[in-house]
């Protein structure tokens, strides 16, 4: 087939090193990210626009795993890479695995959850005093079950009886766990694929698809019990064994989403020239179109449907939290603005092949990986969802439930999280070439083609 | 190979065309994916229709090289599938959520009956019916509207009677060129498909 191969790709320094390209981009998000967060701490904890220590740390909380889901969905998509030996994808790894390499900080986010522990404090004094009062109740209601007692007292036994799990040494033992699997995992990708570029030695890559199997299934545990831990127990008495595997459908939105901005903007700024091309963008998009929108439909409607169905009051309460006043609308855009308009938008074959609109689409999906994880964090579930009669009477007590979806510290802790993650990934990105130049495979991804 | 040469008759002068045998077409050998990718372009320029390309492995550009339009499929099975989903809808509101009487062979009446103090008009308990007659209107629709574009099944082709054309699954490349396509004229085209650098030109008998 020789007759018929792509003219010889550039593989010159200036086509797979970013060099001092991207400094300003990098340096304007440190700043942002500097400025986000010093403001959000002012907001948060001075009780500015009406925010509470629970609703600083649930956004904290939210912005955290936006970013962690970036990351994890950068990292599976590099494992599933040598799980299947894929030869297309060789020209777009680099940019995942210096995606993926932040998973190396993913215990600095944790920082915010621990100071709760060391800052005492409970909420058992009365209500009034709540803007003064801090501990690990704040964010976590089981960590408290005093304080639950005395304001959830239908949602205290439920919640009291999974003690031997939602407590707070195996809760710390778990989370220490999760990001040393990460950090360990996703570094040892970078470094053995950066080896790589020097040696070409084809053992590495041998080595990196065998240890891919048990790290597929380690990357499944930690994600589904990291989302049990810092998501789903944020709503102690509410459990889904689903909800594990809607969070990794959250982690490959962002993550894919992230990574063909982050392809595309490299080659707006003349990089990765004929190396990467429509072929790969199409597939980008399959995968975003995929995971990132079809099965989390599908799974966010399995685990509507059986709780809708089955109408059992510990569950359909969390739901309910998110069909009062302001938050049955957000619930509605969440449906249409994840799937529905997306789904048309990008199904057809062109539109995957055309860069500015893929990129269009990965941004409006990168903000609704955002908007998911809002949905899931911030809502908080009315204490009389569980004893009152009917359905109705729930939302009429609650007709004026306030999203706080304009509160400035939601976006300020998004510029804040998300300035200082960008800042964290061009800087690596300079720092290492933008692609794997010595991969056994090059060859097969540089004449990908589509057919 | 030369014991296979040999075995393939030297093509003779043809008549008229009141001749008995009917020609099916001509078929030009190629040896490499680059040599037949340059025939079809010109196959394509000089503006024939009925023509086609046989290979024993995906050749990538061919589809371009020949100027292959991109199937209408995609289409029908989108419409397939919308009228799919608005059936489920209807059949399910219908017989679940109203007590029409509709004639359809025979009286049928919708038959509303309250489950678990649901709404009689339940879009959640709808979506996996939904979701079902989609995927298999869209399915059947895929499956179906493609033989029935591409002529399968069929249960023989002429050219599967010729000697030569077997090295398509093997390790040559053939060009055909319809006698039904109007440019086609047998002498000319012979002397065309030559011209293209085929190793070799024969005609196909129906």
């Amino acid at each position: 087939m020789s007759s018929i191969h792509v003219a010889k790709p550039d593989l010159s320094e200036g086509n797979v090193r970013l060099g001092t390209a991207g400094l300003g981009v990098q340096q304007g998000a440190g700043l942002v990210g500097i400025i986000g967060l010093v403001a959000s701490a002012v907001i948060g904890f001075g009780g500015m626009f009406g925010t509470t220590p629970t609703f600083l740390m649930k956004s904290w909380t939210q912005n955290y795993m936006f970013v962690l889901a970036i990351s994890l969905g950068a990292l599976f998509f590099v494992f599933i890479q040598h799980l299947t030996r894929a030869g297309w994808s060789t020209t777009i790894r680099r940019p995942a695995e210096l995606i993926a390499a932040n998973l190396k900080w993913a215990w600095v986010g944790l920082i915010p959850f621990a100071a709760l522990w060391f800052s005492g404090g409970s909420h058992v004094e009365g209500s009034d005093a709540a803007h003064s009062n801090w501990g690990p109740g704040v964010l976590f209601p089981w960590a408290d079950l005093e304080a639950l007692k005395a304001h959830h007292p239908a949602e205290h036994d439920i919640v009291a009886a999974k003690s031997a799990y939602l407590n707070a040494t195996f809760f710390w033992i778990r989370a220490i766990i999760y990001v040393t699997f990460w950090g360990v995992v996703s570094t040892w990708f970078l470094r053995t694929s950066i080896a790589q570029d020097a040696t070409g030695d084809i053992r590495l890559t041998e080595k990196m698809q065998k240890w891919s199997g048990p790290i597929a299934i380690g990357f499944g545990l930690t994600i589904t019990f990291a989302a049990f831990d810092w998501i789903m127990s944020l709503s102690p008495a509410w459990f889904s064994t689903m909800f594990g595997v809607y969070f990794f459908c959250g982690c490959c939105t962002c993550g894919f989403s992230v990574l063909i901005i982050a392809v595309l903007r490299l080659q707006s700024f003349g990089r990765l020239k004929q190396v990467v091309n429509r072929e790969h963008y199409q597939d980008m998009g399959k995968l975003l179109f995929a995971f990132g929108m079809i099965f989390w439909a599908y799974i966010g409607f399995s685990q509507y449907m059986l709780i809708w169905y089955a109408n059992i009051p510990e569950e359909t309460g969390w739901f309910l939290g998110r069909q009062i006043g302001g938050w049955g609308t957000l619930s509605f855009v969440l449906l249409f603005g994840h799937f529905v308009v997306p789904f048309v938008a990008l199904i057809s074959k062109w539109t995957k092949r055309l860069s500015w609109y893929l990129l269009a689409a990965a941004i409006w999906m990168l903000f609704f990986g955002w908007f998911d994880l809002y949905w899931l964090i911030m809502p908080e579930v009315p204490a009389d969802a569980m004893t009152a009669k009917t359905y109705m009477e729930v939302v009429e007590a609650h007709a004026d439930a306030s999203t706080h979806i304009f509160n400035p510290l939601n976006f300020t802790m998004l510029a804040g999280v998300g300035g200082i993650y960008l800042w964290m990934t061009i800087r690596r990105m300079r720092g290492s070439t933008l692609l794997a130049i010595r991969d056994p495979r090059l060859h097969e991804g540089l004449s990908f083609e589509n057919q | 190979m030369t014991t296979f040469e040999t075995s393939v008759p030297a093509i003779e002068p043809t008549g008229s065309l009141s001749d008995s045998v009917k020609i099916h077409g001509l078929l030009a050998e190629f040896e490499t994916p680059g040599d037949i990718l340059k025939a079809a372009e010109q196959v394509r320029q000089a503006g024939y229709r009925w023509w086609d390309c046989c290979t024993p492995f995906p050749v990538h550009g061919l589809d371009r090289a020949m100027g292959i339009k991109p199937t209408i499929l995609p289409i029908m099975v989108f419409f397939a599938g919308l009228t799919g989903l608005i059936a489920a809808f209807v059949l399910q509101a219908f017989t679940n959520s109203s007590g029409m009487s509709v004639w359809a062979m025979v009286w049928v009446t919708g038959y509303p009956y309250l489950i678990s103090g649901k709404p009689l008009l339940s879009i959640p308990a709808f979506i996996p019916v939904i979701f079902e007659l989609t995927i298999l209107f869209a399915a059947l629709t895929s499956v179906f509207g493609m033989l029935t574009m591409n002529g399968l099944p069929r249960l023989n082709h002429p050219l599967l009677g010729n000697d030569r054309f077997r090295r398509a699954t093997d390790d040559r490349f053939y060009i055909v060129i319809e006698a039904r396509d109007p440019k086609f004229f047998r002498t000319r085209t012979e002397a065309f498909l030559e011209s293209l650098g085929a190793v070799a030109v024969e005609e196909v008998q129906d």
